[in-house]
């Protein structure tokens, strides 16, 4: 009687302590349901975009660009009719549905627009009316973004957004009792733990389950995992409806990789696999994407299309089955090819350099956590169709020049910087060879010996003072020695090996000779000449020798377009900018980078100094330029090359842009390629194929151009065989004529001056 | 605690928006077609003058409503268009200028001047908006100056 007691006494005890032990392990399952599910914000990546092509009359491009950007877009060319996300071809042009897109001014619903071209240029944009339309703005082509950890990439969507046939073929699939079980399925589960002992793996859960698997524990499968996971399914059940599970679910599940980036999500999946806004997915679509969640490898659209293709046939077929769809659904979905979008592969960036810019950039004013959590949406600069020929370019001369020279490997290097010199703006930033490496960014860390392309620092310096420098001052390029205290002589020797006695300013320039640059600037002073280099906006700290003056300077190739961006656009100094705005995920704006500019240098030296260096295509260093570009397009530029040929460099601007190439060995081997021979093919092929627009500069007023004998460098005229018309600084062209100038050249001149007098004269009596 | 995930989950939620909030900035596209263009800009370039006229005439409704960060997200576009044209560049300069951005403002319509060629009536409007902003910088005899160049 007392053992029995004992017994009942023991038992009642093991039985309180075991339900305690239960209860406590429920109540902290509890807790971290609770915790964890409802603090857990989807960490969303900061999204980059390029910047968006906007179409307008007049604008130079031709229609197989604006296809080009249409595919990569995903737009598909269909025929006309339906939601948006497509384009046509007719006889004047496009048709092109535009997706709606929020810009950081505001949403732009989806509508139509026809685009005429002629040519390589569109002639109008209209609406379906008909009506002219003043632009049209495509939406950016995203490049990459800012990851969470795990490079996990999400599009979030609400559960009212995902169509119907989706939801409840989803759930013919996967959970077929979901709105009616309590976060496990007994049938289910019953076989779930017969498999357990049979060691056969084997599906069972429910959506609440795998949303619990996901959210909360590792993927082994042992019995008390799976305990663990039947208990909070029940409590998440407990605490949360049925839409807000799904919802999640929905957001939470993955549905395969792009390279290193992690699809989640059934929104950023429409995307991926069909280029489209979740609510825009067909029957057959949200068939294959529920035929992934199975396995997003082996169900793998691209790689196994066959499987694939099955797999969706029998999602559809069960969702048949289960009354999801009726027949003719069925029979009309399953007609349907995969129509997955052709893969562009981007992985977290396409454009890795330029990103890694960007994302510089935005550190200055946001923390890192933010850039990968909140879902931020950054609209850059970059211009994929400039970045491509950039990345082509760079690629297409390197492998070329290898092969001709034979160093071995590492092979040759290099790096582009292309900007729109006006507003500062990076059009495209190549790192190196392999654009897609993430890696050393030799275009803003590579800093290299610039050599001869300081010297328009120095010319520019010059011709800063006209009462002493015009375009022909002779200039002394005979031999020169720089001796200063506590350093051994300098003595700058030219590239050909020679001297070249007194020559013009601007042939010294064409020329790059070396001792008349040396000699010029130590006469100028060198620290005028590095002042005038920081006011073109290198920030770097610049020895004070006179050697400095021939480029034994090291600058990046970013520092460089920075220097040549202020020539270029006339003196105005704008810091050159990769991100125009930021925004919230859902389009509030957080920052803008404006365009800011400062006048840095007088309009008129600069002038003198953009001729000076066309006359290097024209002329000079930079001739073999014309086997690239147009005459007309009269560039303006300039070759750099350093001792034993380690670093080649050309930087140059035509009309509408500035590019700066770099190329050598990064371990600093002799190159044995020049400026001109290295540097100057990629920044043509570039330039090349871009259309450039010619470089017509503005005159200043003050600028006065003057026909010049190149024979006596007096004035010249027809009569004088190749006179050139030569600007200068108003009062500071030679006043001589040269002996072959006739009465008749003198006589044109004088009528042109006696117009130019009188113009001058009405236009201050009329106001105009 | 429903209410809290479902916060939770709406505030995460990203495309699109709830439909309270789907234009937080009205859009300055699609313009409505140029009828009257206030000031077209100088005969450099007529056949954009369409979209430059477009956007121009958003900037000015921007301006006009006191959404000047808007209003010069406009004229920069334009200005990506026509980068030389010196309307543009001075309807910017009075966008900084409203914005409190003198030295930009200087800067900006000096670069409007280096693009006006022999638009008087522009140049003088530009040395005006100079002389407004030195004097709001406390540059009075600078300002002087600029109103002396804007009488010229």
């Amino acid at each position: 009687m007392a053992r029995r007691t004992k017994l009942r006494k023991f038992l009642r005890f093991a039985a309180l302590a075991t339900l305690l032990a239960v209860a406590g392990f429920t109540l902290y399952l509890d807790f971290r349901v609770r915790s964890e599910f409802e603090g857990r914000r989807f960490a969303l990546p900061a999204r980059i975009f390029a910047r968006p092509l906007e179409l307008h009359a007049g604008l130079r491009i031709g229609q197989a660009d604006v296809v080009d950007e249409l595919r990569q877009l995903g737009y598909r060319e269909a025929p006309p009719e339906g939601e948006s996300g497509w384009f046509s071809k007719n006889e004047t042009g496009l048709t092109v549905a535009l997706r709606p897109f929020v810009f950081w001014d505001g949403a732009q619903p989806a509508k139509r627009v026809q685009v005429s071209f002629d040519g390589a240029k569109v002639t109008a944009v209209r609406d379906v009316a008909g009506a002219e339309l003043p632009l049209a703005r495509l939406e950016p082509l995203m490049i990459g973004g800012i990851y969470p950890q795990g490079n996990e990439d999400r599009e979030l969507v609400r559960l009212a957004e995902v169509p119907k046939e989706f939801v409840q073929a989803l759930l013919a699939v996967e959970d077929r009792s979901f709105y009616k079980h309590h976060g496990f399925d007994p049938r289910a589960l019953a076989r779930a733990v017969r498999s357990l002992f049979s060691n056969r793996v084997q599906g069972g859960s429910t959506i609440t389950q795998q949303l619990v698997k996901n959210f909360f524990l590792s993927s082994e499968r042992t019995l008390q995992r799976k305990a663990t996971e039947l208990v909070m399914a029940i409590l998440l059940e407990i605490h949360y409806d049925k839409d807000e599970i799904l919802e999640t679910y929905l957001n939470e599940i993955y549905f395969g990789q792009d390279r290193d980036r992690a699809i989640h999500g059934v929104g950023l999946a429409a995307q991926f696999y069909f280029g489209k806004n979740v609510q825009q997915l067909s029957l057959a679509e949200s068939a294959l994407l529920i035929g992934i969640i199975r396995g997003p490898t082996h169900y793998d659209p691209y790689r196994h299309a066959a499987r694939t293709l099955e797999r969706r046939n029998l999602v559809l077929r069960e969702a048949r089955d289960q009354g999801a769809i009726n027949l003719e659904q069925y029979a009309q979905a399953r007609a349907a090819s995969l129509g997955v979008t052709r893969k562009t592969g981007m992985g977290t960036s396409q454009y890795p350099a330029f990103l890694q810019l960007v994302h510089r950039q935005l550190r200055r004013d946001y923390d890192e956590k933010d850039l990968r959590s909140e879902g931020l949406r950054i609209f850059t600069t970059l211009d994929p169709r400039v970045q491509d020929a950039a990345e082509t370019a760079l690629a297409k001369r390197l492998t070329q020049f290898d092969k001709d020279k034979r160093f071995g490997q590492p092979g040759l290097e290099g790096a582009v910087v292309v900007t729109d010199p006006p507003s500062g703006e990076i059009q495209a930033l190549v790192g190196g060879r392999d654009p897609r490496y993430r890696g050393y960014n030799r275009a803003l860390d590579a800093a290299r010996p610039i050599g001869s392309l300081l010297k328009p620092a120095i010319y520019l310096t010059a011709l800063s003072d006209p009462n002493k420098y015009t375009l022909l001052t002779p200039i002394d390029d005979g031999p020169f020695t720089w001796k200063s205290r506590g350093a051994p002589d300098w003595q700058p020797a030219n590239y050909d090996k020679k001297f070249h006695g007194m020559v013009p300013l601007k042939t010294a320039l064409a020329h790059s000779y070396n001792a008349a640059a040396a000699r010029l600037g130590t006469d100028l002073g060198v620290d005028r000449v590095l002042d005038n280099v920081r006011r073109l906006g290198v920030e770097r700290p610049l020895r004070p020798f006179a050697s400095t003056l021939l480029g034994a300077v090291e600058l990046s190739p970013y520092e460089v377009a920075q220097m040549y961006q202020t020539i270029a656009s006339g003196g105005f100094r704008s810091p050159l900018r990769a991100i125009r705005e930021v925004t919230t995920q859902e389009g509030k704006p957080l920052t803008r980078y404006p365009l800011a500019v400062e006048q840095a240098f007088a309009p008129e030296p600069i002038a003198l100094l953009t001729y000076a260096l066309q006359d290097v295509v024209r002329e000079g260093t930079g001739q073999g330029m014309k086997n690239f570009v147009q005459p007309e397009v009269a560039v303006a530029g300039k070759t750099g090359t350093t001792d034993e040929q380690r670093d080649a460099w050309f930087a140059g601007f035509t009309g509408d842009r500035l590019a700066v190439v770099w190329v050598g060995y990064d371990d600093n081997r002799a190159a044995r390629l020049s400026g001109s021979a290295a540097a100057l093919p990629v920044w043509g092929d570039l330039m090349g194929a871009l259309a450039p627009e010619p470089l017509a500069p503005q005159k200043p007023e003050r600028i006065e151009l003057v026909w010049i004998d190149p024979q006596s460098g007096l004035r010249g005229g027809t009569s004088c065989p190749g006179s050139q018309e030569v600007p200068f600084m108003q009062g500071s062209a030679p006043r001589d004529r040269a002996p072959c100038s006739g009465a008749m050249d003198a006589a044109v001149e004088a009528v042109g001056e006696t117009v130019q007098k009188a113009k001058g004269f009405l236009e201050r009596l009329f106001g105009r | 605690m429903k209410r809290l995930l479902l916060v939770l989950l709406l505030a995460g939620c990203a495309t699109p928006p709830a439909p309270e909030s789907t234009t937080p900035i009205p859009a300055p596209e699609p313009a409505p077609p140029p009828v009257s263009v206030p000031a077209p800009p100088p005969a450099s370039s007529r056949q954009e003058n369409i979209a430059i006229a477009g956007l121009m005439e958003s900037a000015r409704a921007d301006a006009a409503a006191g959404k000047l960060a808007n209003a010069a997200a406009s004229l920069e576009r334009a200005l990506r268009i026509e980068p030389r044209n010196p309307r543009l560049w001075h309807e910017l300069a009075r966008v900084r200028s409203r914005q409190g951005q003198h030295a930009q403002a200087e800067n900006v319509a000096v670069r409007s001047n280096s693009f006006a060629g022999d638009d008087r009536a522009l140049r003088a409007e530009n040395w005006k908006l100079i002389a407004e902003t030195r004097n709001a910088r406390g540059d009075k005899e600078g300002a002087r100056q600029a109103l002396e160049q804007s009488n010229r």
